[in-house]
């Protein structure tokens, strides 16, 4: 624009608009332009040579752009790399149909699906458990009625989620009761059938389905970069919009006998897995060869990678002393490690407090004994694991030449454990190892989320601690739970006040006086029975540490 | 082995025999790995290569740090010499070493200080890392005493000695303090007489090196340097500092009163690119190198330095891998050496190995480029003849190595200079592009000449002079091999003619050619006869009559009618371009075309690239995501790779139900939709079924083992997802 206002006026003209960009440099664009310009004000004098004048500043831009160009990586990533997007892109706001059209889509693929006009009605029946506003149209409304009424809520609800939060009373997972209804009226009433089409799929629509969704993730995938508010969607809303339901509906809520099955796995499944585990042996010799040039390895990938290196171990050295670290051990310390090889492995008296002097000492001790030993690290981004300083440590310990050490990970994050320093210590190889299998230590001690929930084993324990309680002690225990339990709808439960507790137990004749009480409640806090808060106004308030639901079940459980 | 599954242990200790005493007696030197490999030849070959890389390796850091050590020792040196009156009244002189940001690197570069300071200056040098000095108490333990006992732990190898010495004299850490430091100071060094310490003089001298300042606690360092800063009048101290940024985070983490008793001195040390090229340029882009990395290997272990870490530690490791991953479990391999070695590498191949070489895809186009039908029968049936033909292949490919090294220095020479870096600027990058393909017919390469096309006289001569220096220290590095290497080429003379256009013989050449051109380019003639003047009136004309657009057209056609008269020079030039043109593509053949390179180049990039870089995330989903992929089932084919199949593993099914949810789960309906797919057909049984929530919970704490999700405190039996 400045360029040809320029070209049209005087030379004079331009001198002042020259000045003022000089004195106004609002942009860069426009600073930068000044240049060509004044270049071209010299050459206006002689008009003829006007043609040169336009292609100069074109080709200083060029050359311009050329400096820009940053490298880029040629050789660092290949075709068949997981693509990022697949693993890290902003998912548009998922919507509660995801979830159920997915299996759907599952169901109605699979040959075990037979279409049988016996299910349907049985289904009706029990589909009752599941409660969803959908499935609320009673089974009396004629057909006809009913499919236009879950077209309009269909629509309705579609629309909510749309554009506003959807309240978050429905359910993710509607059992699609009335599939075969539909297939059934589809002679019927042919002409419902394309608006439907987009929102429940039928048997044979389900191919389309499928490839729909796909194109649909198509789209997404190309706007990912225009669209990064899709993050910020995602996370502004601060209510959660998933439905309400809990694992109390289950039935069988408490399984006891967790550990007691294996895992059900196809027979063609277990032979491949051990197909695949077997292959790894082949690697045994070149882990050797690797470690033996001061490189340590590092195993990664879904399954259990204790079984291999146990095999690693048995296979290969047998002769030298090993070292294993269960990191995914709850209440493990790096100390311990230090110790295991301070004093049980190099038989000294103690650990020096000192990181370096621990290291040194281990260094020199190794050397001078002429002992390589291996470190096995099973997890070493186990929770106890998961600090600088073990880490530290660690990356210490396996930089001196006379260990080696053997890691596996399985948290996504765990590469994020290292700066370029640590990694640099540990020199780590890595290596694809997928076993498949389950990970059935390294969960054990996790608090898992269902049977935590579940929480059998607190009922159990809190059963034979209350078993062991004093009659009195069990009724002041009692009269805690049930105040508690009675006031489970407040939002912010504070606890039972001690001065209420004392006159509701004197009015029951289980204490006397406050320091009887006292005396009990003490007991209580020693197994952790109760918790005692403080509030602002300095009384105490107690409150039991456990699920009202549990607490529920434990109280039914005495009263039978 | 279930010994190693404890609910009250997680450290588990395997002695398999060890005890210390017992190990101490019966000195069992290095039979741990050598039992796996000592016998192959392949292993031996191996470890004397990498060994002589690793000594080239050790050479040059000493070359490159050198000056920068000298520097820093002199100024060291500086202080305390002559008088105790240096008018430093409780100022500390100070050494900052501004080092770059990859830590890791500079390792080396310290302890090279270090020794040198030892061995040039004061035997009193402590270096304190940041991780061994937590608190003021630990950095004052760790120095002193390091500075008093640090030379003779270093010193006295000896055992029975150490062990006296330590146990007679050497003080606990922990009852280190400076009081301590002064006291022994002043035993051992003012009360020596005068005389004596006039010859000693840097000997007490006190350097305390801190090598990684940025990582250190500031106010530690702060209360450390003041309390120095009260002991600088008794005892020489100097510090060393080795700072990764900048000066500032000097003066940042020193308040007024702690830096004024700094006097501080800043030295620089080399970019780590730097550095890098001159890793890759003076060890592995030679041929003195006994190993090569083929272009696609070179570019990924330049990519994961420049893009990830920076560090020419790793990327020596790296290299070493791939020297590892390419001689392992061959035999073959051994024939990957010095020149002088082939000879003896192939006599000692077995027929075994000399069939697997047959194997080699290079070696299909030599065989059918041999003519004669008895040559060929030979090289398969007589294993005798073979080896003949081998050694003679082997020395052709070192002198090709010899000339394509070469050539890519010289087209360094003359490219580097001409704009926009079409082939690059440094010979890491020339040799990158040359070894993938061959250049010459790359529109790059053209267009590189077209460049050259337009240099002037001098700075062609400049080049063609820096050219020149190029290929004589070639010639002057391969004289001394030249004795050695007659005499196995004496026993097939017949090679020797075919010769010419590579090795030393084409080098001579070129060299001899260089000088030629450098001398006509010199005394060429510039001026073209210019026969145009009558032109030049004619443009001042129509220069003065502005808009006489017509007669300007017609100037210029007229001008591009007339053709250039060229000069001596241009001719000269380009006759120059096409002997240049000529010759690259003689040299820079890539090696990928030359017989037997499997043997010499390093090729299997794809494997490599997963153990150096590795891919955890990838692994996991593809293994989530596409459990064929690693279980070659036939039941879990999937048409997409979202969709969802009841035969998929539980996990994996956990996981794709998981990633349709936003980002709080409720595991009610997520293990209902989990059950739906396994067991479609019936609510009821789904509901009895226990199994299905065994199953389903187990895939949950895996799916939360692996960090995927956690739990979540914001609403009843709802998880929260980890990942977008």
């Amino acid at each position: 624009m400045d360029r040809e206002y320029g070209d049209r006026s005087s030379g004079e003209d331009q001198n002042c608009a020259d000045e003022n960009q000089v004195n106004t440099p609002t942009r860069r664009g426009v600073r930068n332009r000044t240049k060509p310009k004044k270049y071209g004000d010299f050459l206006n004098l002689s008009p003829t040579k006007r043609k040169v004048r336009d292609d100069s500043p074109s080709t200083n831009d060029e050359d311009f752009e050329e400096g820009i160009t940053s490298q880029k990586p040629t050789a660092l990533f290949s075709n068949d790399d997981v693509e990022g997007q697949d693993i890290f892109k902003f998912k548009s706001r998922h919507t509660k149909h995801d979830l159920q059209n997915k299996v759907k889509a599952a169901i109605s693929n699979s040959p075990k699906v037979m279409v049988s006009p016996l299910n349907t009605p049985r289904r009706k029946i029990h589909g009752g458990l599941l409660h969803s506003p959908m499935t609320k149209v009673s089974e009396a409304t004629p057909k006809q009625v009913k499919d236009i009424m879950r077209k309009r809520i269909i629509r309705e609800v579609d629309s909510d989620s749309n554009d506003s939060d959807f309240s978050g009373s429905s359910s993710d997972f509607v059992p699609e009761e009335s599939d075969n209804e539909e297939s059934d009226s589809k002679s019927s009433s042919s002409s419902s059938e394309e608006d439907e089409e987009h929102q429940q799929p039928k048997k044979t629509t389900a191919k389309i389905q499928i490839t729909k969704n796909k194109d649909r993730a198509k789209a997404k995938d190309s706007e990912y970069i225009v669209t990064p508010d899709n993050y910020f969607l995602m996370n502004s809303t601060k209510k959660i919009a998933t439905s309400d339901h809990t694992l109390a509906r289950l039935k069988n809520l408490n399984l006891d006998d967790m550990g007691g099955k294996d895992i059900q796995m196809s027979a063609e499944h277990k032979n491949r897995i051990i197909e695949l585990n077997q292959s790894y042996e082949q690697l045994f010799n070149r882990w050797l060869y690797v470690l033996s040039e001061n490189f340590n390895i590092i195993l990664y990938g879904i399954g259990s990678k204790r079984a291999i290196l146990q095999q690693f171990q048995m296979q290969k050295l047998q002769d030298f002393p090993c070292i294993v670290v269960n990191g995914f051990f709850p209440s493990l310390t790096i100390k311990s490690i230090l110790e295991t090889i301070v004093v049980d492995l190099l038989e000294n008296t103690h650990v020096p407090s000192n990181l370096g002097d621990v290291i040194n000492l281990i260094d020199t001790q190794l050397n001078d004994n002429d002992v390589e030993i291996f470190l096995i690290v099973h997890n070493i981004d186990g929770v106890m694991l998961r600090n600088a300083k073990a880490q530290a440590t660690l990356s210490s310990l396996s930089q001196i030449k006379n260990i080696h050490t053997i890691a596996t990970i399985d948290h996504i994050n765990a590469p994020l454990l290292w700066d370029h320093s640590k990694l640099s210590k540990f020199k780590f190889t890595w290596w694809d190892v997928t076993t498949f299998l389950p990970y059935t230590e390294e969960t054990s001690f996790e608090n898992s989320i269902m049977t935590q929930r579940s929480g059998a084993l607190q009922l159990s324990s809190l059963r034979s601690v209350y078993q062991s309680l004093t009659t009195n002690a069990k009724g002041i225990f009692n009269v805690i739970i049930k105040h508690q339990l009675e006031n489970l709808k407040l939002t912010h439960y504070q606890g039972l006040p001690f001065k209420d507790l004392y006159s509701k137990c004197r009015e029951q004749f289980l204490v006397s006086s406050d320091l009887a009480l006292r005396a009990q409640l003490t007991e209580f806090l020693d197994h952790k029975l109760v918790k005692m808060k403080r509030s602002y106004d300095g009384s105490e308030n107690l409150v039991i540490p456990i699920e009202n639901m549990l607490l529920q079940q434990f109280l039914e459980q005495q009263d039978s | 082995m279930d010994s190693t599954v404890s609910v009250s242990k997680g450290v588990f200790l395997f002695p398999n025999g060890f005890t210390r005493t017992k190990a101490h007696k019966k000195k069992s030197k290095s039979l741990l790995f050598d039992k796996f490999f000592k016998k192959s030849t392949w292993h031996f070959a191996f470890k004397r290569n990498w060994d002589y890389i690793e000594n080239e390796i050790k050479e040059l850091h000493q070359r490159t740090y050198s000056i920068l050590l000298n520097d820093i020792v002199n100024y060291v040196k500086s202080f305390y010499g002559d008088s105790e009156t240096d008018g430093l009244e409780g100022i500390i002189p100070s050494a900052t070493l501004l080092t770059g940001v990859n830590q890791p690197d500079h390792v080396s570069q310290f302890m090279a200080l270090l020794q040198k300071i030892r061995d040039e200056v004061t035997p009193h040098v402590a270096m304190v890392h940041s991780q061994d000095a937590p608190t003021l108490k630990h950095l004052v333990e760790n120095t002193v005493w390091q500075l008093m006992y640090g030379h003779e732990a270093l010193d006295f190898d000896d055992e029975e000695f150490h062990d006296n010495v330590k146990q007679s004299k050497k003080l606990k850490k922990n009852q280190c303090t400076m009081k301590l430091l002064q006291s022994w100071y002043n035993s051992n060094y003012t009360n020596i007489s005068p005389k004596k310490k006039k010859h000693r003089s840097s000997n007490r001298l006190q350097v305390v090196i801190i090598p990684d300042f940025e990582s250190f606690n500031c106010s530690v360092l702060q209360d450390f340097v003041m309390i120095m800063s009260s002991y600088v009048s008794s005892i020489p101290i100097v510090f060393v500092f080795g700072v990764a940024t900048s000066v500032s985070a000097l003066h940042k983490s020193f308040p007024y009163h702690v830096s004024s008793k700094l006097l501080i001195k800043v030295f620089h040390s080399h970019s780590s690119p730097v550095y890098m090229n001159q890793v890759l340029e003076d060890i592995f882009l030679s041929h003195t190198s006994p190993f090569h990395l083929s272009g696609k290997a070179f570019e990924l272990l330049t990519d994961v330095f420049l893009f990830y870490d920076f560090s020419v530690t790793g990327l020596i490791q790296s290299i070493k891998y791939c020297m590892m991953d390419h001689y392992y479990g061959d035999n073959v391999k051994s024939l990957c050496c010095e020149r002088e070695k082939i000879e003896e590498a192939v006599m000692k191949l077995s027929s075994d190995d000399l069939e697997s070489i047959r194997q080699l895809s290079s070696f299909r186009p030599f065989l059918e480029a041999q003519q004669d039908c008895e040559t060929r029968i030979g090289l398969f049936e007589d294993d005798n003849f073979f080896r003949e033909v081998l050694v003679k292949e082997m020395n052709k490919l070192h002198d090709y190595l010899y000339t394509f090294y070469l050539c890519v220095r010289l087209l360094l020479a003359f490219v580097k200079d001409i704009p926009k870096n079409i082939i690059g600027k440094s010979i890491r990058e020339i040799y990158t592009k040359c070894a993938v393909e061959c250049i010459t017919i790359t529109p790059a390469f053209k267009e590189c000449m077209q460049l050259i096309h337009f240099q002037s006289q001098v700075k062609l001569a400049e080049s063609i002079k820096s050219a020149l220096k190029v290929v004589n220290t070639a010639l002057q590095i391969f004289s001394p091999v030249k004795p050695l290497r007659s005499t196995p080429t004496k026993n097939n003379l017949n090679n020797i003619t075919l010769n010419s256009d590579v090795g030393e013989g084409f080098v001579k050449t070129v060299r001899v050619h260089l000088l030629m051109f450098l001398r006509q380019i010199e005394h060429a003639n510039t001026e073209a006869t210019v026969l145009c003047n009558e032109s030049e009136d004619l443009e001042n004309d129509t220069e003065n009559v502005p808009g006489n657009r017509y007669k300007l057209k017609e100037k210029l056609l007229k001008a591009a009618r007339v053709d250039k008269i060229q000069s001596e020079f241009d001719m000269v030039r380009s006759r120059f371009i096409s002997y240049l043109e000529e010759m690259f593509t003689k040299g820079l053949q890539p090696p990928h075309t030359q017989t037997f390179h499997e043997i010499m180049f390093f090729t299997d990039v794809g494997n490599v690239r997963k153990q150096i870089v590795g891919s955890p995330r990838g692994a996991l989903h593809t293994a989530l995501s596409n459990p064929v992929h690693y279980l070659q089932c036939t039941c879990c084919h999937l048409p997409s790779p979202d969709s969802v199949t009841d035969t998929l593993p539980d996990v994996c099914l956990a996981y794709k139900l998981h990633r349709e949810c936003g980002k709080h789960i409720n595991l009610y309906d997520w293990l209902q939709a989990f059950a739906a797919v396994l067991e479609p057909q019936d609510d009821e049984t789904r509901q009895q079924d226990t199994t299905v929530q065994i199953r389903f919970t187990r895939a949950v704490a895996e799916l939360q083992f692996l960090g995927f999700i956690k739990s979540s405190k914001r609403k009843t039996d709802h998880v929260m997802r980890l990942t977008w």
